[in-house]
């Protein structure tokens, strides 16, 4: 197959809601994770790394941010003539709604499915934070000659996530049943967000749903014709997490601190691209003292730090002592300030002697550009 | 092809043989600098950030590296519909071809180059140094001197003088003699290899010295002595900044702790005047618990479980458990293993120093007769438990146990 034979459509507004802190000014794709990535760098890396260099991102709002972060797609080598990147924002023309799930939003997308001259497209949600081997997902796909492939992963069911397709397989990996609204907890075969399925079947299943007005295409879709399809399942057993509320988006961010989820999820043969800033790299003072933290470049230590991760320009200021905390961007902590729990939004500035202090289940926020 | 006010020429063919076996696989101006960059980001972004967007680069020496490195210049903004960057290396022309025979003919052998653009100057660069400098102010001095060269000048101490090429100068700034490394000089202003011409003087100038067969085609030994000997008007351009010369493992060792210095004033973080480099790919840098880092530059990919003080590290350099580096610089993708100890050393791209190894001396303890940095060049194997000591420059794996 020739590696080009594929395209990408990335759903940049995947359950916004349920990172509502993080999303009221930008959509799920543009979160920011892991000290110097959003969350769409892992999306548009898989599949950059797959070879597939035609990529569309569905937006619905919020998603200025988003432009910012992407821009012409350079970052992901995705400036192309041939194919690169799109944005797909919605339309609002007489008779088109906004979109209201899946189907509308891939409705919306038609023109770029029907004239993006591929044999299969990969849906991506954006929800998902995982390294997966794309180019695997499409052999298996080809060589099962199925008509749909979806990745699954085995484990535990995430809370707040009814919208996962829960999955049983025969003992070829097809998919005999899908099911939703599983008891988080609960141990299973759930998708994690990306499938892959031929152009012109995509468009006709699309235009039947549209037509039908059914909203979700996973529920509406997929599981109504799982008898009726070859739907096959893909197994991604590494590192998974399906965002499901600032608690997971937490427990994932701090999953980076253990090296072999590090390993799984950049992993040189497959790496993760995102915007440079061309920041300096992070000096570290006399009186610096860090353990256990995943930094990024151009930060400033002369504090305590500890089991914490540090985005782009983080200043830590002397005697400050920082601990189980998130800080994005430029996040500048005052001397003497001792902050715990605290997730703080880009461009926060925790003043001098600031004592805050949230709980491993209640984390203290701090907003965007907020000074405390 | 619009015409250009201005184009750079950066020569960036140099061995650089004082730096061994750091420059013995790449060019000087592509040897690794201060965590994520290369000597060469210096004038690159310079440029960029000067807006002088048409740059060729003159390349001889190992240019394998430099080319991939700076392709099509996009990260310093410099791939343009016109202009943009240009490697320029040495060619075969219709009556055969010539290696570059010196810094004049570098720039003779590239007329055709800049003949394209039409520019009214000429500015002239070097890859061998770090500083930040807005070109722009020393052309619009130029052009308002009316000078027919300006050479950029930075005050030295006066024992430091009989070392560079100095400026001696009337009260205006206007050059009257050129001494190369005197031995008593008569002024502290010591030209740093970056000139702007007026381009119709400069190439009468480079037809002339490549029509005398004993020239050296150099532009300190005789381009410049030839413009002052016709009476042209030369002028120096002073820059107070932080600017250094990285042509030797002193100096390059020198210049990367200097960043570590809080009283010199080199700002790498400044957004009005960023410092760009080609990175890509790597992930977060991880300090794990147990780690102890001071005073130290550490940048993605790397992931430290041992101990670093006063030292600089590249990206995706790996510190094990116990590992301890002092004063050193580690570059790219270096290993430093289990044990280690790793002081007043430059650890080459992706060397591997084995567990208990003992590279580098302290000059306290050594003595400052026998004391040096110590180079271990790239991708070389140290083995287990190997001693290297103080000043060695090594060109070969070590075996297990060694004493160097």
């Amino acid at each position: 197959m020739r590696t080009t034979a594929a395209a990408g459509i990335v759903f940049a507004n995947s359950n916004d809601n349920l990172l509502r802190n993080l999303t009221s000014q930008r959509s799920m794709a543009s979160v920011p994770f892991g000290a110097r990535y959003r969350l769409i760098d892992f999306s548009l890396s898989n599949l950059v790394n797959a070879g597939i260099a035609n990529i569309g991102i569905v937006t619905k709002e919020n998603y200025r941010s988003l432009m910012d972060h992407v821009g012409s797609g350079v970052h992901w080598d995705l400036d192309r003539k041939n194919g690169g990147l799109r944005i797909l924002p919605p339309y609002l023309a007489n008779g088109i709604k906004r979109y209201s799930g899946t189907v509308d939003a891939l409705h919306g997308a038609k023109d770029f499915i029907e004239r993006c001259n591929c044999d299969y497209i990969v849906l991506c949600a954006a929800d998902i934070l995982a390294n997966v081997d794309i180019s695997a997902l499409l052999k298996a796909h080809v060589e099962t000659g199925a008509d749909i492939t979806t990745v699954y992963h085995t484990g535990m069911l995430p809370p707040n996530r009814d919208d996962a397709m829960i999955i049983s397989l025969d003992e070829n990996s097809r998919i005999t049943s899908i099911e939703f609204d599983g008891v988080a907890g609960a141990v299973k075969s759930y998708g994690i967000g990306i499938t892959v399925i031929a152009r012109d079947l995509l468009s006709k299943l699309v235009n039947d749903a549209y037509e039908n007005d059914l909203p979700s295409f996973n529920r509406n879709v997929l599981a109504v014709k799982v008898g009726q399809l070859k739907i096959f399942g893909f197994e991604h057993s590494g590192f998974v997490t399906l965002m499901n509320g600032t608690d997971s988006y937490y427990k994932a961010s701090m999953a980076l601190l253990d090296t072999d989820v590090r390993r799984q999820l950049f992993n040189s043969n497959r790496p993760i691209y995102t915007k440079t800033r061309d920041d300096m790299p992070t000096r570290y003072g006399t009186k610096a003292n860090v353990s256990n933290c995943v930094i990024a470049d151009g930060c400033v230590i002369n504090g305590i730090v500890k089991n914490s991760i540090l985005f782009r320009g983080v200043t830590v200021e002397k005697g400050a002592v920082v601990e189980n905390c998130i800080l994005m961007q430029e996040t500048a902590v005052g001397a003497n300030a001792q902050i715990d729990n605290v997730i703080a939004d880009k461009n926060a500035v925790i003043g001098e002697n600031m004592v805050l202090k949230g709980t491993n289940e209640k984390h203290f926020f701090i907003k965007k550009n907020q000074i405390v | 092809m619009k015409n250009k006010k201005c184009v750079a020429m950066l020569l960036a063919g140099g061995q650089g043989s004082r730096l061994g076996v750091l420059t013995s696989k790449i060019a000087k101006p592509a040897v690794p600098y201060g965590g994520k960059y290369r000597i060469i980001d210096f004038p690159l972004s310079n440029c960029a950030n000067s807006g002088i967007d048409t740059v060729g680069i003159l390349t001889q020496y190992k240019p394998l590296e430099l080319n991939d490195y700076i392709g099509s210049g996009k990260p310093w903004d410099l791939d343009r519909l016109e202009g943009g960057v240009h490697i320029l290396p040495p060619y075969q022309g219709q009556k055969g071809g010539n290696w570059y025979k010196g810094t004049a003919n570098a720039i003779y052998q590239n007329l055709e180059f800049i003949e394209r653009y039409d520019p009214e100057y000429v500015l002239i660069l070097s890859g061998d140094h770090i500083y930040k400098m807005d070109y722009s102010k020393m052309i619009n001095q130029h052009v308002e001197d009316g000078a027919d060269c300006t050479i950029a000048v930075l005050e030295v101490t006066m024992e430091e003088a009989s070392r560079f090429g100095i400026m001696n100068t009337k009260e205006d700034g206007t050059i009257y003699e050129f001494e190369e490394k005197p031995k008593q000089p008569k002024s502290n202003l010591a030209s740093m290899g970056i000139y702007v011409f007026k381009w119709n003087k400069l190439k009468k100038y480079l037809v002339e010295d490549e029509a005398d067969p004993n020239s050296s085609n150099d532009f300190g030994k005789n381009i410049i002595p030839n413009m002052l000997a016709a009476g042209e008007k030369l002028k120096v351009y002073r820059f107070n900044d932080y600017w250094k010369d990285v042509g030797t493992v002193d100096s390059l060792w020198e210049a990367n702790l200097d960043l570590l210095n809080p009283n010199i004033d080199l700002n790498l973080s400044d957004s009005n005047w960023r410092i760009y480099s080609r990175t890509t790919g790597m992930p977060p840098q991880y300090v794990s618990q147990g780690a102890k880092v001071e005073n130290s530059l550490v940048t993605d990919g790397c992931e430290i479980y041992g101990s670093l003080d006063y030292s600089v590290l590249f990206d995706n350099v790996t510190v094990e458990e116990g590992a301890t580096v002092d004063y050193s610089l580690i570059m790219p993708g270096a290993v430093i293993r289990k044990g280690a100890n790793v002081r007043y050393a430059i650890i080459a791209e992706n060397a591997d120093i084995g567990e208990n190894a003992d590279i580098g001396g302290d000059p306290a303890i050594v003595g400052t007769e026998d004391w040096g940095i110590t180079v271990i060049g790239s991708n070389l194997k140290v083995g287990k438990n190997a001693k290297i000591s103080a000043n060695k420059m090594i060109v070969d794996n070590v075996d297990e146990g060694e004493k160097i």
